[in-house]
Parts: C-alpha cells; sequence; structure tokens
C-alpha cells in the first residue's frame, strides 16, 4: 500500500511537464479564439459610443477615440422610432408566445396520455411542420390574407382583410411555432409517470383539470426553456412583419435597423448602437432565464 | 452656406408650423396659404408663388377630398423632412407611410398589393412593368394640370400604352466627379474625348494619384460605367434596346462596350467588386484619387458642416466623348417621383396629392429643406441652387437623352442578378469577358422584359 502511495508522487510529476505545452497550447488556442469571437462584438460595442463622419470613417473602427458620446443611442432610439416598434414587437410576440406554448402542451398532452388512432401520425405531422421553411408558404399565405375578411373590431388596423394587421403576423407566428414546441413537450412530458395521472383520475380529476393542475406545473421547466427560445425567434423576425405590415409604423423592432440604414450613406456607429438596443431584450431574458435556456437545448435531443 | 442654412431653418420652422395648422384647422387651403406666406419671409419666393398654390389648394378643399395616404421610401432624416414639406406645400391631406428605402424597394410587388393611395416610386422601365400589369393607376389627366414639365420627363413618365402613370419630382444626374482645387494645383484639364480622358488618368498615375476611384460593393456602382460606355459608344437606342431584352449581349458592339472599358481598368483602384461607393468618395475627399464616375449624391458621403470645404470643391464633367457619332448626347439621370394606386381609396385626393407634388411648390418646399437633389420641374426656384445643382439641370436640360440607370431600366432581377453578377466578375477576370457575356445572354433567356 506504502508503496503506491510513494510511486504516484513521481509519475505525477513525470506527467506534468510531459502534458504543459499540450495544455499550453490548447489555451493559447481558446485565447485566440474567444478574442476573434469578440472582435466584431465589441467592436461594434465600442464604435457605437463614437462619432462616425467625424471620427471612426476617417480614423478607422480600431482607431483611438477622439470623443466618446451617448449620441448615437439617443439619435438611434427616436430615428428608429423604438418606442413605437417596440411597442409593435411586444404586441405580437407576448401573445404568439402566450398561444404558442399552451396550444403545443394541449396537443403535446393528448398525444403523449391518450392512445388514439391517429397519435403518432398528429405527432409526425407536427415535427415534419418544422422542417418546412417558412418562405415557401409566403405567397398562398398572403394570398390568403388577403382574401379573408376579418372585422376592424378584431384587429389592430383597419384594413379590411387580415393582410397588413398584426393579427395575421401573430397568428402565423403560432402556426409555425406549434411544431417545434409540440415535438419538445411531447418528449418531456413523455419522462412524467402516467401513474400520476391516472392517480388523479380515480380520485375523480376530469381531463381539463389534470392538465392545468398536475401535468402543467410539471411541465415548467420545460416550458420556461421554451420560453426563452421562443421569445428569441420570434423576437427577431423581420420577414413576416416586413411583407405583411404595409405601414411602416406597424413595424417590428427589427425594422428600426433597416430605417437607419441609408439610401445613400449609412452611419454605421449608428446601427451598430441601434443593433445593441434592440438586442438588450433578448439578452436580459437571456441572462435571466440562462439556466433553463441551455437545459432547453438540449431538450428535444433525448427521448426520455 | 450660412444663407442656404437659415433659408432650411426657417423652411422647417414654417413647414411645422403649417403641418400642425392643416391639422387643427381641417381647412386646406388656409393652411396651404399660411404655409407659403411663411416661407415668404425669403425674398426669393416670389409674391406669384402664393398665388400660383391657390388652384391647387382649393381645388382641393372644394372636392373635400378627404384624407389620402401616401407611401414613402424617404426614411432617410433629410429626405424624410423634405417630403413632409413638400406634402404640406399641396395643401392636401396626406397621412405619410414611412418605410425603410431598401425593404420599400425589395418588398414592393407585395406592397403594391396593399398599397398606399399614392406611392414613391422610380421612372423608366420601373413604373412601366408596374403600369402594364394594371396595378398603378393612369393619371393622364393629372398630367393636363401640371405645368413645367418637359417632354424628356413626360416620355420617362408614360407606360408602353402612351398614358402617364408616374409624376416626377427631382433627379439627379451621373457624371465625372473631380475636386477643383486638385485640378487646378495640378494643372489638369477637363477631358473632352476618350484620348484626353486616358491620357489624363496618365498623368494622374505619374503624378502618384489614383486616376479613378472604383467600387462596387453592392454591385451597382459599377452599372454606371457600363451604361455611359454603352451610351456613348452605341447610343442611346441601341442602350433601351439593349436593356429590353431585344438585343444580343453576345453582339460585337456590347462585345467592344467591354474592350473599351479595359483599356481603363488599369487606372482603377484595385478591387473594386469588395469597395463601398462611400470609401472610394472618401480617396476623392482626401484627394489620393483623381476621378469619380457616381451619383451627384457623392456629395452625401461628407459632412455638410465639417467637411463644407470638401463639399464645394466637388465637381463634375459629363463622361467624355468615345463615338463622334453620339457625342456627349446621353446622360444617366435617375427620376423619382410618385404613382397613384390601380384603386385608390381615395382617388380624388390621391389625384390632388399628384397635381400638387408635381408643382412648382412642392418641390420648392422640398428643396429647401433637402438640397442635393434637382427639381423634375423646370419652373423651380433655382436660387437656392448651389454651383453643382445649377450644373446638374443644365446637364440634364441640354441632354438629348434621359437613361435612367441600368437597374431601373431593365427587369430589376435581370440587373442585379445577372447583369451585376456579370459586370462584377468582368472586374475581377477581365480576360473571361466572352464567357461572361456568353452566361448573360443565356440568362436573360428566362426574362420576359415585359
Amino acid at each position: 500500500m506504502s508503496g503506491t502511495v510513494v510511486a504516484a508522487p513521481p509519475s505525477a510529476k513525470r506527467r506534468g511537464p510531459r502534458v504543459k505545452p499540450m495544455r499550453l497550447l490548447l489555451y493559447a488556442f481558446l485565447t485566440v479564439m474567444a478574442l476573434a469571437w469578440l472582435v466584431p462584438v465589441g467592436t461594434a460595442v465600442y464604435n457605437s459610443f463614437r462619432y462616425w463622419e467625424a471620427d471612426t470613417q476617417p480614423n478607422g473602427a480600431f482607431s483611438l477615440p477622439e470623443t466618446l458620446t451617448l449620441d448615437n443611442y439617443r439619435d438611434a432610439w427616436n430615428v428608429g422610432e423604438m418606442a413605437k416598434t417596440f411597442g409593435n414587437t411586444a404586441f405580437i410576440v407576448i401573445p404568439a408566445l402566450f398561444f404558442t406554448l399552451l396550444l403545443a402542451a394541449i396537443v403535446a398532452y393528448a398525444c403523449t396520455r391518450y392512445s388514439w388512432k391517429f397519435n403518432i401520425a398528429f405527432l409526425v405531422l407536427f415535427t415534419a411542420g418544422n422542417l418546412m421553411p417558412q418562405q415557401v408558404l409566403f405567397q398562398p399565405l398572403f394570398q390568403f390574407f388577403k382574401r379573408m375578411p376579418w372585422p376592424d373590431i378584431l384587429s389592430d388596423t383597419d384594413t379590411g382583410s387580415l393582410l397588413g394587421t398584426k393579427i395575421a403576423v401573430i397568428l402565423i407566428h403560432v402556426a409555425f411555432q406549434v411544431g417545434f414546441c409540440t415535438f419538445v413537450l411531447s418528449n418531456y412530458m413523455k419522462t412524467i409517470p402516467k401513474e400520476i395521472d391516472e392517480a388523479a383520475a380515480v380520485d375523480g380529476a376530469g381531463v381539463w383539470r389534470r392538465f392545468f393542475k398536475i401535468i402543467l406545473p410539471l411541465t415548467r421547466p420545460a416550458l420556461a426553456a421554451l420560453g426563452t427560445l421562443e421569445f428569441t425567434w420570434l423576437y427577431n423576425d423581420f420577414f413576416w412583419g416586413a411583407v405583411l405590415l404595409n405601414r411602416g409604423d406597424e413595424r417590428p423592432i427589427t425594422s428600426s435597423i433597416a430605417v437607419l440604414n441609408g439610401q445613400w450613406a449609412s452611419d454605421f456607429n449608428l446601427i451598430a448602437a441601434a443593433s445593441i438596443l434592440i438586442a438588450l431584450p433578448t439578452l436580459v431574458v437571456y441572462l435571466i432565464l440562462q439556466k433553463q435556456f441551455i437545459s432547453g437545448l438540449t431538450l428535444g435531443a433525448s427521448k426520455g | 452656406m450660412t444663407n442656404t442654412s437659415n433659408r432650411l431653418q426657417s423652411l422647417r420652422d414654417s413647414s411645422v408650423s403649417r403641418r400642425n395648422f392643416v391639422i387643427g384647422s381641417g381647412a386646406a387651403a388656409v393652411g396651404g396659404a399660411a404655409l407659403l406666406a411663411a416661407c415668404g419671409d425669403d425674398e426669393t419666393a416670389p409674391a406669384a408663388t402664393t398665388t400660383a398654390a391657390a388652384p391647387a389648394t382649393t381645388a382641393a378643399a372644394e372636392t373635400g377630398v378627404g384624407t389620402t395616404t401616401l407611401g414613402s421610401n424617404y426614411s432617410d432624416a433629410n429626405p424624410k423632412a423634405a417630403l413632409a414639406a413638400a406634402v404640406a406645400a399641396t395643401g392636401v391631406d396626406t397621412e405619410i407611410n414611412t418605410i425603410d428605402h431598401n425593404t420599400y424597394q425589395d418588398n414592393f410587388n407585395t406592397y403594391v398589393q396593399q398599397p398606399d393611395d399614392v406611392m414613391a416610386w422610380f421612372a423608366g422601365y420601373r413604373m412601366r412593368a408596374f403600369a402594364s400589369k394594371g396595378v398603378v393607376g393612369d393619371i393622364s389627366d393629372v398630367w393636363d394640370n401640371l405645368d413645367g414639365m418637359s417632354g424628356a420627363f413626360r416620355s420617362a413618365s408614360s407606360g408602353l400604352d402612351g398614358n402617364q402613370y408616374f409624376v416626377p419630382l427631382y433627379f439627379y444626374p451621373w457624371a465625372v466627379h473631380y475636386r477643383k482645387s486638385l485640378f487646378a494645383d495640378n494643372g489638369y484639364d477637363i477631358p473632352a474625348n476618350w484620348d484626353e480622358f486616358k491620357a489624363l488618368c496618365d498623368t494622374m498615375e505619374a503624378d502618384g494619384l489614383i486616376p479613378l476611384c472604383a467600387a462596387n460593393d453592392g454591385r451597382w456602382p459599377q452599372m454606371g460605367m457600363f451604361d455611359m460606355l454603352n451610351l456613348r459608344i452605341n447610343g442611346y437606342d441601341f442602350h433601351v434596346s439593349l436593356m429590353g431584352g431585344r438585343e444580343d449581349w453576345e453582339d460585337a458592339r456590347v462585345q467592344n462596350v467591354f474592350s473599351t472599358w479595359e483599356e481603363i481598368l488599369p487606372y482603377y483602384q484595385p478591387d473594386a467588386n469588395g469597395r463601398t461607393w462611400q470609401d472610394a468618395a472618401n480617396n476623392l475627399g482626401d484627394k489620393s484619387a483623381g476621378m469619380y464616375l457616381l451619383g451627384t449624391f457623392v456629395v452625401s458621403n461628407f459632412d455638410r458642416e465639417a467637411q463644407a470645404d470638401i463639399i464645394d470643391d466637388i465637381d463634375f464633367f459629363l463622361f467624355p466623348e468615345v463615338n463622334p457619332e453620339h457625342g456627349q448626347d446621353a446622360i444617366e439621370a435617375p427620376i423619382d417621383g410618385f404613382m397613384m394606386a390601380a384603386e385608390p381609396a381615395n382617388e380624388a385626393g390621391a389625384k390632388a396629392l399628384l397635381t400638387g407634388l408635381g408643382s412648382v411648390e412642392a418641390i420648392d418646399a422640398y428643396l429647401s429643406v433637402d438640397p442635393a437633389v434637382v427639381a423634375a420641374n423646370s419652373n423651380a426656384d433655382t436660387s437656392g441652387y448651389n454651383a453643382l445643382q445649377r450644373k446638374s439641370a443644365e446637364a440634364v436640360a441640354t441632354a438629348s437623352y434621359i437613361a435612367q440607370f441600368l437597374d431601373r431600366d431593365t427587369d430589376p432581377d435581370f440587373a442585379a442578378n445577372v447583369v451585376g453578377v456579370g459586370i462584377a466578375d468582368f472586374l475581377a477576370t477581365p480576360g473571361s469577358i466572352g464567357t461572361i457575356l456568353a452566361d448573360i445572354e443565356a440568362k436573360k433567356q428566362t426574362f420576359t422584359f415585359e
């Protein structure tokens, strides 16, 4: 016993010098890579505090600043009309997120708790929806919305049809995102023992009660993870907002950057400031729900 | 400069007060008169302007045209304010829907299916494409009331059926820009023909300058060089025919354009494809480069106050003659203006607005806020023009033919995805022009040019 104890340190010492160069190389490599990834973001942040025409444009993005300023942030907020576009995004994303998660949870519950004829086919249909490029459906949806009369009382803008209303954008988001959410939530619900359900049923709880009072609370980690992911996706959408809403002041926050892109000349520092402002909400949501976000990345990966 | 900015400021103030007044009173005619009166603090705005405005504004009030909507891609700060001033000058109660420039252009196909009553757009082929599809309205009757629009503008506003579908607001010509002080210090003369042009390039190179600024980021800036060479070598008629898909791109005449172009490629800034036009403009600004073929918007690269000395020092000359048969008879001057929806919610209002926007009052109000362009209306007040604007107006007025720019003179997809790519390839590997042109000709077959 004592022999092994004595023998161990020399062997550790021998291993030490042999590993060190490799480890150094590894650290050097990782540091360089990390810095390389940080350069674009760091440059954008740095230059968002500088003037474009007087400073960055003549001196270059990596030069020392002549003056630092918050003007870009103020201008980006005002010129991009961000107060309004943030409001538009909230109007779209919050209901879309709510209905996506609610409907997906209902489908997932039905598909995992009940055996019926089209159980698997149904799940496959929803999962397959993920593989559909959204742009492919653009023309049919556009024409459908255009011909779909919609009472003004149910709409945020008076266009006579669904086209041009934020309701249309919400509907599309819900339809496209339900597929992925169903896939993730059903996988998660499969990990919740069926016995819990059965016990509740024996105690006389109805389907809705079991769903809302038992299964949904147990699914909370998956819902939180999905909420974070889906928020980021819906928030970053530019396509549907741009093609379905024909009024500039109805469009979501992502259009604010486009507005700052000049017809001839662009103030890239202003655009950097706008990008940072626009990225902040997703960053905040991510930082608050970081734990769920990371577990969310692997949610669909393993079957329970 | 001080004069201009004072004028500018007073216009801004007056336009705001006018707009509020119109909203508040609902009496458009009175509002228009008040605005024009407010502009009158500048003695260059004659009393006649006020009376001339009266018919348009009174008409609007009498017919009770109500609110009209205007789709606008004037999303940059200056043009946006200028358009608001121009619309206010029409006296028509208008709601402006501003969409950022690029998205508006890229999504116009879908936008036009849910349009505003009046829409900002471009003259020439890009207007005709929509006119022939019936998605924009015939406004020939508006043209009966327009005064001061030349025949060239009328034809640029006409569809293939001969009716008018467009009201021009302003234009900006393309020409060879240079710094006056650089030419004066080095004793350079303005080249009149191709040989003099190349000789000047040689001299500049010997003087340690980059003779020609070259940018092609976005694959559109060098379309201007193609257009100019084709117009100079083969003439306007051939150019229009080529743009209309009716000529063979492998034709010897097109080959000739590229072989002539190749003669000046050695004078280009290297690696043009990756350079933005702004970066190249900086080289013109710091005098490291000599000449720059671009639209007059090149001055917008420089700060109006901090770099006013550079802006004032920039002048242009028309692209030199290459083929004596065509001389300098054609110029490239994209025209921006407005179209009407095929079925506007408020047709009377839309037409009143279009009539107003074509009027001299509207463009005067526009130019007083954003003096970077040149009025389409020949009666416009030119007293506020700087030297460059005056020269632009003169150049276009004396030209026999006005081209609109490659991506406006032909199918936009053909321009961007076929010709634009071909030109970029040519700049990268001039030697392969044979295969490039064969490729353009082959891809051309997939476009209908209707």
